[in-house]
């Protein structure tokens, strides 16, 4: 394998990993954040697997697997805690989450919006009819 | 009865007894049984003036030698250890006497060491206070907390603890309801200790020690009604010049340790008369210095000019506090302290004339202001001054040659000790007639007093007579004996024409003395019977708790001088303290007897005239000479000239120094304060709460981490 085939893949990875970086520091969706982190975890195997095919040694592929291992189990506690955060303010806005901050300090709303709550239902007040395959409540079941 | 005693034993239980009364009412005294706060107090001076009484009959004279020195056959017994540098418990006895300076006496003094480790042998090592230098040989400064008792001590002693416990009974029924009155009695006790300590004090260290001790308490006793800001400056002022004098004191004390190689002990120094006769073969000159500052002690202490300012103000203390210590103990530290000195004084000649030329000038000035103060506790105050003065008149007449020294000393302790007395009874009159009148003592708003206040009538005016010299009684023995020394150094070839002007001085000062003394006595006992409304109904006279000391003071006012001055009982006992050399025989000065015998009763007359017979005349005196009066009244302007020229400049040095303390020093350490501020202020803004931020901070951290540890590899 020569170095500019080297080159080439450790350019890919770089790609990736600067994607996934970006991604991280710019995106205001919760998932889209943990999309970029597992972006990251990518571009960093990549690297190792390049270096491992590079030195003819099967370690760096090893190592790839015991990243992808743990970015598995990171993102499945990520995904739990943006569980845990949405059922709070019902959005995945992260500038939601800005409350840490030194008490003078403006909270940063990044110019846009924060969606807090789901719009009110304008027809809240009007008969609804229940969704198919629920038995409706009517008075004959309540007894 | 007092077998059982071992006589050191003494020495060291006339100041215990009022140190544990004081102990006692501060802690216990202050909370529990409040109004009989006194009776710890009045019994353990009481116990302490027997002890003296035993200490001045039995104990001192056990070491009393035979009043004739001849050498050979005076008691010869040498003391079993020669070693300087260490005292037992017990006599020493002096060593045979072949000096050739003056035969003194062979008498002795006792000294204990207050803390002393025993050996094993029986042997006493004392414990030190103070130990600086070599510690296993002879040490650069060795100060030992040593007990020293001889006949001037003795004398000291009496004098103190009787006065004081008459004043502690007198203020006992005084003070009554005074919502301070356990502080008033520790404050006295712990007086007394002090005073007991300074006179009992075996070298000059200890002795400062109890000096600052008694200007401390003279302080919180002036200053007890500290929420009357009068009292409070006063009590301030009192402690401040007191600590002038202090400075001089304390300067002496190091030259004397630097002259009598490192030791400051009255037994080293005052002992043996080789050690004085060394250093005046080698330099006498340092005496003078010696004596001048501690000279400059005694004036801060005992209030003469320039430093006798704070007496009259003094006066904001309660009165039996004013009999106590400003007339009877505290201000005679300082003629006790020349009066011990007398070795050196021996020797130096100028300071002698010093001493005498203050003492003078001291007189004079505070008898001119006495002559027109309205303020009966005022012309006392003044009085005390005038009167200390002509102590240290006395003293410094011994200039007129070393055989006068001893009978100068006598007369000087000997008005101190007569002084004591009647100014005691006056003070306390003062405050009795204070009491009635419902605490007024302006002279002006009250008058006719003999009638409704006659116990307090009659000791006033046995004490006025004392005071100005009234023939045969005490004040007149003392006062004259001091005249006829002074007139005995006028003959003296060098300094004669000095000391004739002293004596013009005194026999001036004793003129106006008798005119102010019995001024105030008219003003305040004769004349129309006047009580100011502060004074009640019917103002009473003094209850028997306050009565019963008056008459004893009066009566020792009166015969005090008459017992113990003429015929020489008195003299020849304070002759017996070692040190002072032998005494020349010395007849009474019957003219000089008769001249202040005249101006006793001149003085009286004019008084009486002025006040009694004619008063339109001090009225009409008064506006024709208004500048003398006014300047008279204000103590010769010297209260002015100190305010504008030295307390104003030092309180603008003081504002001064406040304003930079304030707005220059604060200001900085404000400014040092405010940066770490300044700092997080710069850093804070990291911390928003937005964690993509963090995330790019610590992105930025790491980047420059690896971009250092490849830099650092490749320059590797």
């Amino acid at each position: 394998m020569t170095s500019s085939e080297l080159e080439s893949q450790l350019v890919i990875g770089a790609v990736l990993f600067a994607l996934g970086m970006i991604g991280f520091l710019t995106r205001r969706n919760l998932i889209l954040i943990v999309l970029s982190t597992e972006l990251m975890l990518h571009g960093v195997s990549v690297n190792l697997t390049a270096f491992g095919r590079y030195h003819g040694n099967p370690q760096g592929q090893v190592f790839t697997i015991f990243v992808l291992t743990i970015a598995a189990c990171e993102a499945g506690l990520a995904l739990s805690l943006i569980l845990t955060l949405y059922q709070r303010r019902k959005s995945l806005d992260v500038y939601l989450w800005g409350n840490l901050g030194e008490d003078d300090l403006p909270v940063f709303t990044g110019g846009g919006t924060a969606q807090q709550t789901k719009p009110l239902d304008p027809n809240a007040d009007l008969p609804h009819l229940t969704p198919a395959g629920r038995a409706p409540a009517t008075p004959a079941t309540k007894t | 009865m007092f077998d059982w005693l071992k006589p050191h034993d003494v020495l060291w239980l006339i100041p215990a007894a009022p140190l544990l009364a004081c102990l006692w009412v501060v802690v216990v005294g202050h909370v529990v049984r409040r109004q009989y706060a006194h009776r710890p107090v009045i019994l353990a001076i009481a116990f302490s003036a027997v002890l003296s009484y035993y200490l001045l009959l039995k104990v001192v004279p056990e070491n009393f030698g035979t009043p004739v020195a001849h050498d050979e056959h005076a008691q010869e017994h040498k003391s079993s250890d020669h070693e300087h540098a260490d005292h037992k418990e017990g006599d020493h006895k002096d060593h045979d006497q072949k000096v050739a300076v003056a035969k003194a006496k062979p008498s002795t003094a006792i000294s204990v060491n207050v803390f002393g480790e025993t050996e094993r042998d029986g042997k006493v090592t004392p414990v030190p206070w103070i130990r600086i230098g070599d510690p296993q040989g002879v040490p650069t400064l060795l100060v030992l907390p040593t007990l020293r008792a001889d006949a001037m001590t003795a004398l000291m002693l009496v004098m103190v603890t009787t006065v004081s416990l008459l004043v502690a009974i007198f203020a006992s029924s005084y003070m009554k309801g005074d919502p301070g009155y356990p502080r008033f009695f520790a404050a006295i006790s712990a007086f007394v200790f002090s005073m007991c300590m300074l006179v009992l004090a075996g070298n000059f260290v200890l002795m400062f020690v109890f000096w600052e001790a008694v200007g401390l308490c003279s302080y919180l006793l002036i200053g007890f009604w500290f929420k009357k800001p009068s009292a409070a400056a006063a009590a301030k002022k009192a402690f401040v010049v007191n600590r002038i004098g202090d400075l001089g004191f304390i300067l002496g004390i190091f030259m004397v340790w630097q002259t009598f190689d490192g030791s400051i002990d009255f037994d080293t120094i005052f002992g043996d008369p080789s050690v004085i006769a060394r250093v005046v073969t080698m330099q006498p000159e340092i005496l003078t210095t010696i004596c001048v500052l501690l000279f400059i002690g005694a004036v801060g202490k005992s209030a003469q000019f320039p430093l006798h300012v704070w007496l009259p103000d003094a006066m904001e203390g309660p009165t039996p506090v004013s009999a106590l210590i400003h007339a009877a103990t505290m201000v005679t530290a300082g003629v006790y302290l020349v009066a011990r000195c007398t070795p050196f004084f021996v020797h130096a000649p100028t300071a002698q004339l010093i001493v005498s030329g203050i003492g003078a000038t001291t007189a004079l000035i505070a008898a001119i202001t006495a002559l027109t103060q309205y303020d009966l506790k005022r012309v006392l105050a003044y009085s005390t001054v005038s009167q200390l003065g002509y102590m240290f008149m006395a003293l410094g007449a011994a200039a007129a040659g070393k055989e006068f020294a001893t009978l100068a000393v006598t007369f000087a302790m000997f008005h101190m000790f007569t002084h004591a007395f009647f100014k005691a009874v006056l003070f306390l009159s003062a405050g009795s007639v204070m009491h009635s009148m419902g605490d007024v003592i302006d002279m002006r708003r009250f008058s006719g007093l003999r009638k409704a206040l006659p116990i307090t009538h009659i000791t006033f005016l046995a004490g006025a007579l004392a005071l100005a010299g009234f023939p045969l009684l005490s004040g007149f023995w003392s006062k004259d004996e001091i005249l006829a020394i002074i007139f005995e150094a006028t003959k003296h070839p060098k300094h004669g024409e000095f000391f004739k002007v002293i004596l013009g001085v005194a026999l001036l000062t004793s003129l106006m003395t008798a005119f102010y003394t019995f001024r105030a006595y008219f003003m305040t006992f004769w004349g129309p019977e006047k009580f100011p409304e502060e004074a009640g109904h019917h103002p009473h006279d003094a209850p028997p708790a306050m009565a019963i000391p008056l008459l004893l003071l009066g009566i020792a006012a009166l015969v005090v001088g008459g017992a113990t001055g003429p015929t020489h009982l008195y003299g020849n006992y304070l002759a017996q303290t070692p040190g002072l050399p032998a005494a020349h025989h010395h007849e009474p000065n019957v003219p000089m007897m008769i001249i202040s015998s005249v101006l006793a009763i001149a003085g009286i007359s004019l008084a009486y005239l002025c006040y009694v017979a004619s008063p339109g005349i001090s009225r009409n005196m008064k506006s024709g000479m208004s500048w003398m009066h006014t300047c008279s009244q204000e103590g010769l302007k010297l209260d002015a000239i100190y305010l504008r020229w030295i307390v104003k400049p030092l309180r603008l040095v003081a504002q001064i120094s406040e304003f930079i303390d304030r707005w220059v020093i604060d200001v900085i350490v404000d400014c040092v304060g405010f940066l770490p501020g300044l700092f997080g202020a710069a850093l804070r803004p990291i911390h928003n709460g937005f964690v993509q931020s963090y995330a790019m901070v610590m992105l930025i951290g790491l980047v420059v981490c690896l971009v250092t540890a490849l830099r650092v590899l490749a320059g590797m």
